[in-house]
């Protein structure tokens, strides 16, 4: 292992929060590893129906048209609600438990939750796949003939919501009684925990303004939920938001447990930009509604010069994790950028998930920053650029930052060593890879203006002839992606079925050995680096999509309604 | 608890300033804005030629009848106003032929039938647009009224004749659930969101002359991927 | 602590504001933001409680 010989060892053992993981009470055991299992199955599921989405929007799948939608309806409730929302209970149940080193407080609420959050995943499953296809923002408007369709959709994930506001319950408690700092404060990620779990129980409530309006009108209480799209977006700004804030938290314990070193900046600095989170996702959320007829211009141009701060809290995280690594890496002694990179514990799944999770959301962003220009809106929204854009952070990013900490804490949960770890460090590089095809195929034709929720997009032969080979180009990467995903999954699942090894022995080849010796003056020049490339990069993409939308032979003038 | 605090001498990129500085980075963006005339700061206002291509309310309808021109066209008041459009410009094999600027049989026409008593807020060309007619292709001309329904499956008209370089001022309703009316102009599409039952309007000036697919791009049932019209632009 | 509580704060404030405007600015018709933002604040305004609590408690 490549850590060993650039760390000095140090008389103690570190006390970082990922290896806290071992001292993880035997029932609490059960319950992550229950909660861990319903979230990997959910992913492994998302990622089924997500290949066969990528087959049929490549062409090679030509399904019944209702079909079609219904997988697409199925992938995104079962990958964006049920993984992401059952992972992120998992995660903050888990770092919870590691802050307190001791029992969960409130466990019988976080079994609540978790059945609940089963409960939930059934019925939306369920109505899913029997009814007409709603996507899965379960609209309504679509189930007009279909009520008991909206009924199990918004009936499920109000079931979900329930419960993983329950679970973040448990896990503010569970901070709550940490032993304190000497200044009698939480620790940083302590202290993001709870922020976190705020936000959590937040989205929760949003979810029910969503949510419930259906669930009343399709059983006979209600009226038509009229709001229901305006109400989608504000529960979906906080959803979206939500799986960044827990990926940079992750990100956080990841960094001090690879390379055993804390930033730099200090713990109040931590505190503030996990608050800074929550400071700067209201007044951002109004970018998703761009489409909308009849917002007003100025509630536009706000929402356009608000979004530009919606990467503030992200990109200040990721300066001080890449900063973390790169002193690590100065620990070993001088040398090039590569040689420096190499000092990293590319060996361990943690690090490799994690190192192409702030890759991919580098990508992300730059493509990301071109939909907050409202101008740009009627040129991408709605079009494939979008699904070609978010799977870098839903998949890239946000899902494999959870696998890199699942690949950490499930030897400790299980007590068997992580499965087959060499094969689990490549995997992320084919997921990279498979991403940047997937994304350059989905980018280009959302450019072109191939719509992203249409199952067969000939038009009986008056679509471009040139939207085939990009569209084919998302399905080979989406295929390529999803697989090497799917190793990682069953890795991470398999590693969760108990064993009869020591705890300790399973534990120990993934943490950090020592924590590193390094210079305190040491510099850490890559993350300015890599903002100044990504801010290069935004323009790059921003001016592109002008100078595309300025060659179009036409005028268009007054997006409003009346 | 923490781990091994870094203190003492700090190097200038470890600094809390130095970092919370570069993480605004992405703000830097707003000079791409600026430079294409889309910065929504009013001190920025580089008013380029480039402006009119956004969805902002620009020259076009702003100079004459204004936006608020109708302040609330109900979905019914569309709906009799688009069997009036089709009534005047449907030819007997069932397409939608609007001229650039209305010939002058049809623009007595249309004075006559479609709204006769209306309090015109509604700009049917009035008649000094004839005399746009002689000039070949008013650019800046009045822009005459299309009215585009959206429904499941399909669009009225489903196919129509539009000139180039004349404005035509797109109604459009989604009258069951919400549709797209998006545009694919060849290389790239200028996409359309419509709302159940609210009435949208744009001005659409086409520069070339071409075949340009309408397709919906917001899901709206079994047969979404079958909805589809055209323009053509002659 | 003081900072922790301090920041749940001004979280809650900001929230507050927020809903605030949806409120009363004329033309947002949006009420689902003056519900979520709004019940938002409550919930960090009871995290600083409970900071505030337990700090209490500690001395
Ligand atoms: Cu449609």
């Amino acid at each position: 292992m490549s850590t060993t010989s650039t760390t000095m060892t140090s008389p103690r053992a570190p006390q970082t929060p990922l290896s806290r993981f071992a001292t993880l009470q035997t029932a609490d055991r059960l319950l992550c590893g229950v909660l861990i299992a319903l979230s990997l199955f959910a992913l492994a599921l998302g990622i089924a129906y997500g290949v066969a989405m990528a087959l049929v929007r490549s062409g090679l799948l030509a399904p019944a048209p209702d079909t079609g939608y219904r997988v697409l309806t199925l992938h995104g409730t079962t990958a964006f609600f049920y993984w992401l929302y059952t992972a992120q209970a998992a995660t903050v149940l888990l770092l919870a438990a590691a802050e307190k080193k001791g029992a969960l407080a409130l466990r019988g609420l976080a079994w609540a939750g978790t059945a609940l959050i089963a409960a939930g995943f059934v019925l939306s499953e369920l109505a899913a796949i029997a009814g007409p296809p709603l996507l899965y923002e379960a609209n309504p408007e679509l189930g007009t003939d279909d009520p008991r369709t909206v009924a199990g959709m918004t009936g499920g994930y109000l079931l979900l919501a329930a419960g993983f506001a329950l679970i973040a319950l448990s896990s503010i408690a569970t901070v709550l009684a940490t032993r304190r700092q000497a200044d009698g404060g939480l620790s940083a990620l302590g202290f993001g925990l709870l922020a976190w779990a705020g936000f959590l129980i937040v989205s929760a409530v949003a979810a029910v303004n969503a949510f419930l309006p259906g669930l009343l009108w399709a059983s006979g209480f209600g009226a038509f939920p009229h709001a229901a799209t305006t109400d989608w977006h504000i529960l979906f700004h906080n959803l979206h938001y939500l799986p960044l804030m827990a990926t940079v938290l992750v990100w956080y314990a990841l960094a001090q447990d690879l390379t055993g070193i804390s930033p730099a900046t200090g713990t109040a600095f931590s505190k503030i930009v996990f608050a800074s989170y929550l400071v700067f996702v209201p007044p951002t959320s109004l970018y998703h509604m761009f489409l909308e007829p009849g917002l007003p211009e100025s509630v536009r141009v706000a929402g356009s010069l608000l979004s530009l701060f919606v990467s503030v809290p992200t990109l200040i995280a990721f300066l001080i994790v890449v900063a973390s690594l790169e002193i690590h890496t100065r620990a070993g002694g001088e040398g090039g950028m590569r040689a420096r990179l190499r000092r990293l514990p590319w060996d361990n799944p943690a690090m490799a998930n994690m190192g192409v999770a702030i890759l991919t959301m580098l990508i992300g962003l730059a493509f990301a920053f071109v939909l907050i220009q409202e101008k740009l809106a009627p040129l991408l929204s709605d079009t494939m650029f979008v699904p070609g854009y978010f799977h870098f952070f839903a998949v890239g990013t946000v899902t494999q930052s959870f696998i890199a900490m699942l690949a950490m804490a499930v030897p400790a949960v299980s007590g068997r060593p992580l499965w087959r770890p060499r094969l689990l460090c490549v995997m992320p590089w084919i997921v990279l890879a498979g991403l940047l095809l997937f994304g350059a195929g989905g980018l280009g034709a959302g450019l072109m203006g191939v719509p992203r929720r249409v199952v067969d997009i000939g038009y009986g032969g008056e679509a471009p002839a040139i939207w085939r080979p990009f569209m084919a180009m998302v399905g080979i990467g989406g295929v390529l992606f999803a697989s090497a995903l799917a190793v990682s999954v069953f890795g991470v699942l398999r590693s969760l079925v108990p064993g009869r090894r020591g705890l300790a022995a399973a534990a120990e080849p993934h943490v950090a050995a020592a924590r590193s010796a390094a210079a305190p003056a040491a510099a850490a020049w890559t993350g300015p680096l890599a903002v100044v490339l990504l801010v290069a990069a935004m323009y790059g993409a921003t001016i592109g999509a002008f100078e595309l939308m300025q060659s179009l032979p036409v005028t268009a003038a007054g997006g409003g309604a009346h | 608890m923490e781990p091994t605090q870094l203190e003492s001498k700090q190097h200038l990129t470890t600094r809390r300033g130095f970092i919370a500085a570069f993480g605004f980075g992405g703000v830097a963006l707003y000079g791409a804005w600026a430079a294409y005339g889309a910065s929504p700061l009013p001190f920025t206002h580089a008013s380029g030629g480039h402006a009119a291509h956004g969805t902002a309310p620009a020259k076009a309808p702003a100079g004459h009848s204004g936006h608020g021109a109708d302040p609330l066209m109900t979905p019914d008041e569309f709906l009799r106003r688009h069997e009036a459009f089709l009534a005047r410009f449907r030819t007997p094999d069932g397409r939608v032929v609007v001229p650039a600027a209305a010939a002058p049989e049809d623009a007595h026409a249309d004075h006559g039938a479609p709204q006769p008593h209306a309090t015109h807020g509604t700009p049917t060309p009035p008649p000094a647009q004839s005399h746009a007619e002689h000039a070949p292709q008013p650019a800046d001309g009045e822009p005459l009224d299309i009215y585009l329904h959206a429904f499941r499956f399909g669009f009225t008209p489903d196919e129509m004749h539009l000139r180039a370089g004349q404005p035509y001022r797109f109604r459009m309703l989604a009258s069951d659930v919400s549709h797209g009316a998006s545009l694919q102009l060849g290389h790239a599409s200028r996409i359309v969101r419509l709302r159940a039952n609210v009435v949208s309007e744009q001005t659409i000036t086409f520069h070339r002359p071409g075949r340009v697919l309408v397709y919906c791009t917001v899901f709206c049932g079994p047969a979404h991927d079958a909805m589809s019209g055209r323009i053509v632009v002659a | 602590m003081k900072l922790e509580i301090v920041l749940m704060l001004a979280v809650a404030a900001i929230w507050l504001a927020l809903a605030l405007v949806y409120a009363l600015v004329p033309g947002l018709d949006m009420p689902g933001y003056i519900r979520v933002w709004g019940i938002g604040a409550l919930v960090f305004l009871a995290l600083a409680a409970v900071l505030y609590r337990a700090r209490r408690n500690q001395t």
